[in-house]
């Protein structure tokens, strides 16, 4: 009588380790999961393809407008230097003018 | 007791290194800031001109000078090494448009002790004025003013850095800069005089 818990234990044990067979609608629903979970299919090569000419389409226009950007700006630049310097150039050629019939004035 | 020594040294060469780069630094000269008179004779003048070009601007604008035709390449040599340009030309509808006071005020703001006298003229009658200065450090021209006042037009022209005037001289327009500074003495003495005062 000693062992009467023990021998009910493993009865317990036992019910629950036995082998029974699955139910016929898991492997369905797990299929059904790891479809799910599949990652999508990939890009067909023609999608790849026209992405990657687009990407480039986007950083060439991107290169040659700011290329094109920075040559407008050095040519305002460069029109800025000229501008400044006929201006320099006109007032030196007035200064010039003036000095030369100042000095002429005293031969006369 | 050797290493704190060696690391003292060490401390003051790196101090005193930086001290002399220090000015080196400040030498940049930069450009100055509008003068306050400005804004009012802008917007009294029927035309302006504003051109006001820092060393970045200018050796920006240098590599588009790609030496094609003569006169791009003299103003890229010209360009290369100064330190900015600052320019206004102002035109006005008539006459009396700008009072002697707020010439004075201009020419004060820009004339300062390092600036040597080339040019100074003054006519009495018309109100014309001319002053050209030059900056010049060990002997060579490092900067040129230009104020020129006529009737209906008032002109400034700041020019920092190295200016070689066979540089100027090259580019159309601008003949005859040599004789600035021959003619220079024949102007002072007229200045004496009171003839063109």
């Amino acid at each position: 009588m000693e062992f009467e818990p023990m021998e009910e234990f493993e009865q317990q044990l036992r019910e629950a380790l036995e082998r029974r067979p699955a139910p016929p609608s898991l492997k369905r629903k797990l299929m059904a999961s790891r479809r799910a979970e599949r990652p999508a299919t990939p890009m067909p090569a023609w999608q790849r393809l026209a992405a990657s000419v687009a990407l480039a389409a986007v950083l060439g226009g991107a290169v040659t407008w700011r290329h094109v950007e920075e040559r407008r700006k050095g040519e305002a630049a460069r029109e800025q230097v000229l501008t400044a310097l006929r201006i320099t150039g006109h007032a030196l050629d007035q200064i010039n003018t003036q000095l030369a019939a100042h000095s002429r004035a005293p031969q006369e | 007791m050797h290493i704190r020594n060696m690391t003292f040294i060490l401390a003051t060469s790196i101090l005193a290194a930086a001290t002399m780069a220090a000015p080196a630094r400040a030498q940049t000269v930069q450009l100055p800031a509008p003068p306050p008179v400005e804004k009012e004779l802008a917007a009294r003048a029927s035309n302006v001109t504003e051109v006001t070009l820092g060393k970045n601007m200018l050796a920006f604008a240098a590599k588009f000078m790609n030496g094609k035709d003569k006169d791009d390449e003299s103003t890229r040599q010209l360009i290369q090494g100064l330190d900015g340009i600052y320019v206004r030309e102002y035109e006005f509808d008539k006459e009396g448009q700008f009072s002697a006071e707020e010439i004075e005020q201009l020419r004060k703001y820009f004339e300062t002790s390092e600036w040597s006298p080339l040019v100074r003229e003054r006519e009495r009658k018309g109100g014309e004025a001319t002053d050209v200065m030059v900056k010049l450090v060990n002997g060579e021209v490092h900067g040129m003013f230009i104020l020129e006042v006529a009737p209906k037009e008032l002109t400034i022209v700041l020019i920092l850095g190295p200016v070689r005037m066979e540089d100027l001289g090259k580019l159309k327009g601008l003949g005859g800069l040599g004789a600035l500074g021959d003619l220079e003495k024949s102007t002072k003495a007229k200045d004496k005089k009171g003839g063109a005062q």
